[in-house]
């Protein structure tokens, strides 16, 4: 089982999630994006990981979305290979529409807003642990693939645009309606309260991440491989079984992997 | 450009004319060794490599006095552009520190991303992973008279750490902030750089042996030069008038993370490629002086000529030769390697990773040849614009400096006891200088790269796990106080160096490395020098008597620093201000403690005796407006046995928590250490002496409160008794507030949502 980290210039969160990925028993090399494209198909899944891919130049994602290899991405996609974007890499995902109904551009992810009572008490960038209930069915999406719905996560955030908007109320509905919601911003108790810090960055209906119709894409702001080793974890939050809660999140992919192949 | 023969009045004014900062005597001394007037490129060359920034003209001789640099963890002392420590047999740690004062005054936002920008260089060029930041930060009165100027200094200096080091991929994990009145119009920006190497995969910044005889190539890499940052070590080297604000800003560089980004990865292939093949090169990054003065730095470190041909060079746009050599442009780096590798260290940077398509104009290009001969030779257009002895160049000059003591006439003041405690500590905590510093590390990737084990704002130092499969942890902390500084700066130099030990002992590290970022007045005034001579005194002093632990006599050695000066405007100089960072080693992180409170019932201790200690405290500045004289000091005996006794007892994993005293005294390391618990502490001071409760509760002297595992109290009292000291049991960790006790009468009782308001407050309406 063989994953590909895509690297753009300007990302810097690939080391970490290679080890991510390693770590749950798959192989994995980080993948240059100027490599052959045809060398990507060789692999079973692919993971898009944080950073500042082309320096966020015009919009965040949107050159690297451009990139040959992101036609590729769309092509094994539609093959029903799984996708995983973390944070940068979900913006690259939205910017290449291939999220959320592989269509076109339907979403972008704007400038964090922090509301709280009504007002804005601070914008930007915003680097904090935050917790995520799982909102898909068990079995939706590739990345959270062994989650049961309602289950609460502790994974950090680190982004300036993390606040999924749309111009068209319809897309946030179907969303919704189709259950491609995977993760939404919650407190402790797991209770949705559009206020921050719960809703930490602004985001419609609080949502953290999305997949495809189809469930094997994943978007998603928050980093699951900073949270992967219980190490990793601020002393408060609670531990799974001696390691992060962002574990989950690569097991699904290797689960998903394993079951698409029986 | 005409020296010989000219009167000093006409060479003064010529100098100045042509924009060079050298004093007469100085371009002098260069025109009688050449023998012949120097060109203007050679007088330029000159004056950045003999700046106070680049040579530490004024600093040398009083750092060799005093400063120790040796120890048996030592790999590399100050000598190149970081310093190195071992962690164990096979990992190293690279640390650096600078300061960008000057320029983030000027251009706050560039100024600040430009300092993280060269630091990750510095420790990157030594063949090194770039792990953390720390950034130590002073800033004006955000109240006082110039406090819209200091509000956007501060928000620009922060937006350009975040923006710069996010988008690198480089976590922050330490840092501080300090208001005063005396940073008004020079505020202080330092970033600390920490870094992770095999000790056998470490890479010099000097030409290496043989590159001489057998003509190495030299390649430069990166951006394209351009005018950017031209002088921008002379700039820093002078005092900040406000008259020449404008032409100050075209000597502060403009950097780019996203282009440093790519080039590190480069770097790692580059690095890959030669220890494949064993060769040795040389590689150095491009910061103060420019081309000229890491191209001749490292010939004259290996003890060879170069000629360096600008023609070849990759630039932005037509410039004169002077701008070629010691323009600051940044994210560039020199390599000194063999020609058998220079096509494939071109294929790295032109083509793997696509440097010309992915930043304009950026590319690896050959610029010239490492000779044996002993001169620094540049040509342009064909032309020899440079030829000087390359050991007279990057010798610099020395200065005996004149000192003569500050004499300040501070009393302690007479202060009456508050009637309203509960008042006194709510004003404390929402003091700028001590309240919750969420507001601005929020702003900071601190967890990128996955390493974190401790952030922001959970202890005294941040701690990391960067290498995989190792249990070992990194911590990192900074400390200066600028008012204890400003009473007596031998005291300020030896508590910063205290202190930065006791926030890394705090979660159960092992200090093992200083740097110090030495930011003081100018050097040409003799009490500005005064302060600078007494501070390295006191810091080093503290270096080799708080020990090295494990090596009675040995010092905590001081691999890397920096010397900043002319931190004055004609309002008057900073406070002496060293900063200290400490590097501290966790050989399990799994024992690492925060300083939060965690179980109700276990027992809180004080260690360190309360001495009449308030001059410089939050206390008398804030409540009651003065500065005081009793500043605090290090009975070193004490404070080293404070510091190993707290290391000793988290490796025995008999602490919850430890959190060190300082700015606000015991009471206010108490209640922050409820702050961000779920638990409140009650505490009983009867048993602390007679001093006046105020007194008791807010004096500086160091120390720490320290939470012990219930049960565990037999066990912490005969670790106590090995180091011969008395802890003192306080009281215990409760569910309720915070609630301090005297004499059977109840005198500070807090909700802690009050006080949590109050604490996290401060910082952000000081910034907004």
């Amino acid at each position: 089982m063989r994953i590909a980290v895509i690297q753009f210039p300007g990302t810097n969160c690939e080391h970490e999630t290679l080890v991510a990925v390693k770590e749950c028993g798959m192989e994995g090399e980080i993948f240059r994006w100027n490599r052959p494209e045809q060398e990507l198909c060789e692999f079973d899944g692919y993971v898009i990981p944080g950073g500042f891919s082309y320096q966020d130049r015009v919009r965040a994602g949107v050159i690297a979305s451009k990139e040959p290899v992101m036609a590729t991405l769309r092509e094994e996609a539609a093959n029903g290979k799984p996708i995983i974007g973390i944070c940068n890499g979900f913006q690259i995902l939205v910017e290449s529409g291939i999220l959320p109904f592989g269509d076109g551009v339907r979403l972008a992810l704007a400038q964090n807003v922090m509301i709280r009572g009504g007002e804005i008490v601070r914008r930007g960038y915003y680097c904090a642990w935050t917790m995520l209930r799982h909102d898909a069915e068990e079995k939706r999406c590739s990345g959270s693939y062994i989650l049961r719905r309602g289950e609460i996560l502790s994974i950090p955030i680190a982004h300036a645009e993390g606040n999924l908007v749309s111009a068209d109320k319809r897309v946030i509905e179907r969303l919704i309606d189709d259950g491609q919601v995977v993760f939404r911003y919650c407190s402790e108790r797991g209770e949705i309260i559009n206020e921050f810090p719960v809703n930490v960055n602004g985001s419609t209906e609080n949502i953290a991440g999305i997949c495809n119709p189809e469930g094997n894409v994943l978007g998603m702001m928050p980093h699951p491989e900073r949270a992967f080793f219980a190490w990793q974890l601020p002393w408060k939050h609670p531990r799974v079984q001696g390691y992060g809660p962002g574990r989950i999140i690569f097991e699904s992919m290797r689960r998903y992997i394993e079951e698409r192949r029986l | 450009m005409k020296v010989i023969g000219l009167a000093d009045g006409e060479l003064e004014s010529s100098l100045r004319k042509a924009g060079i900062g050298m004093s007469v005597s100085e371009a002098r001394s260069i025109a009688s060794i050449l023998g012949r007037d120097p060109t203007l490129s050679e007088l330029f060359c000159y004056d950045a490599m003999w700046s106070e920034h680049c040579s530490y003209k004024s600093s040398r001789a009083v750092l060799r006095e005093f400063l120790p640099t040796e120890g048996p963890n030592v790999v590399l002392g100050p000598v190149e552009d970081s310093g190195i420590v071992s962690i164990d047999d096979e990992w190293c740690v690279v640390i650096s520190h600078e300061s960008h004062n000057h320029p983030s005054q000027i251009l706050p936002n560039e100024g600040a991303a430009t300092g993280i920008g060269g630091i990750v260089r510095d420790v990157n060029c030594m063949g090194a992973r770039v792990v953390a930041t720390a950034d130590p930060l002073r800033f004006g009165d955000p109240y006082g008279r110039e406090a819209s100027r200091v509000r956007w200094v501060a928000e620009g200096v922060v937006d350009g750490i975040w923006q710069y080091g996010n988008a690198l991929g480089v976590p922050v994990i330490a840092g501080d902030v300090v208001f005063s009145r005396c940073f008004d119009y020079n505020c202080l920006v330092n970033v600390v750089a920490i870094g992770v190497v095999r000790r056998d995969e470490i890479i010099r910044s000097r030409a290496p042996p043989g590159s001489g005889e057998r003509n190495y190539d030299v390649i430069l890499v990166g951006k394209p030069t351009d005018s950017s940052g031209f002088g921008g070590v002379v700039f820093a080297s002078d005092t900040l008038r406000e008259e020449e604000e404008e032409a100050n800003r075209g000597a502060v560089q403009i950097p780019d993370p996203f282009l440093k980004n790519v080039l590190f990865k480069a770097n790692e292939d580059l690095f890959r490629l030669v220890r494949e093949e064993g060769v040795e090169i040389g590689f150095k990054d491009l910061g103060g002086g420019g081309l000229t003065c890491a191209s001749s730095e490292m010939g004259a470190a290996g003890g060879y000529g170069m000629e360096i041909d600008l023609d070849m060079l990759h630039v932005a746009g037509e410039f004169p030769p002077e701008v070629l050599c010691i323009a600051e442009t940044q994210e560039r780096f020199l390599i000194i390697a063999p020609a058998e590798l220079r096509e494939r260290i071109l294929r790295i940077y032109n083509e793997d990773w696509d440097l010309p398509n992915v930043y304009e104009g950026a590319r690896a290009s050959v610029i010239g040849r490492m000779t044996t001969h002993d001169r620094y030779i540049v040509r342009h257009r064909g032309e020899e614009v440079v030829n000087v002895p390359i050991k007279h160049l990057t010798g610099g000059i020395r200065y005996e400096r004149a000192w003569r003591p500050r004499i300040r006439n501070l009393l302690e003041p007479d202060v009456r006891m508050p009637e309203d405690l509960n008042k006194v500590m709510l004003d404390l905590l929402s003091s700028p200088n001590i309240a919750s510093r969420e507001h601005i590390y929020r702003y900071y990737d601190t967890e990128v790269q996955g390493n974190t084990v401790i952030r922001p704002g959970e202890a005294d130092a941040g701690l990391l796990a960067p290498i995989r499969g190792k249990d070992f942890g990194i911590a990192l902390s900074v400390d200066s106080n600028p008012f204890y500084g400003r009473i007596s700066p031998y005291w300020g130099g030896a508590t910063a160096v205290a202190e930065a030990m006791r926030n890394v002992a705090a979660i159960g590290a092992t200090p093992s490395t200083l740097t110090d970022c030495l930011n003081f007045g100018n050097p040409e005034k003799p009490e500005a020098f005064w302060e600078f001579r007494e501070s390295v005194r006191g810091l080093a002093d503290a270096a080799k008597n708080l020990w090295l632990k494990g090596y009675p006599d040995q010092p905590v050695p001081i691999v890397s620093g920096n010397v900043s000066f002319y931190n004055e405007s004609p309002e008057g100089a900073v406070d002496p201000s060293p900063v200290i960072a400490c590097v501290g080693i966790m050989k399990d992180i799994s024992k690492a403690i925060t300083m939060s409170l965690k179980d109700a019932g276990d027992g809180v201790y004080l260690l360190g005796p309360r001495f009449d200690e308030l001059g410089g405290s939050e206390y008398y500045r804030v409540i009651w407006g003065v500065t005081g004289a009793n500043v605090p000091v290090v009975r070193f005996p004490l404070e080293r046995s404070m510091i190993y006794m707290v290391i000793d007892a988290i490796d025995r994993e008999i602490l919850r928590a430890a959190h060190d005293i300082s700015n606000g005294g015991m009471a206010i390391t108490a209640a922050e250490m409820c702050m961000l618990s779920d638990h409140g502490i009650s505490i009983d001071i009867s048993d602390l002496g007679d001093m006046r409760p105020d007194r008791l509760l807010f004096s500086e002297s160091s120390g720490f409160i320290v939470e012990v595992v219930d049960g565990a109290e037999q066990e912490f009292a005969s670790i106590a008794r090995s180091y011969n000291l008395n802890p003192v049991r306080l009281g215990r960790v409760s569910t309720g507030g915070i609630e301090i006790e005297r004499k059977g009468k109840m005198i500070v009782r807090l909700d802690p949502e009050d006080a949590r308001d109050a604490w996290s407050s401060g910082l952000r309406e000081a910034m907004r």
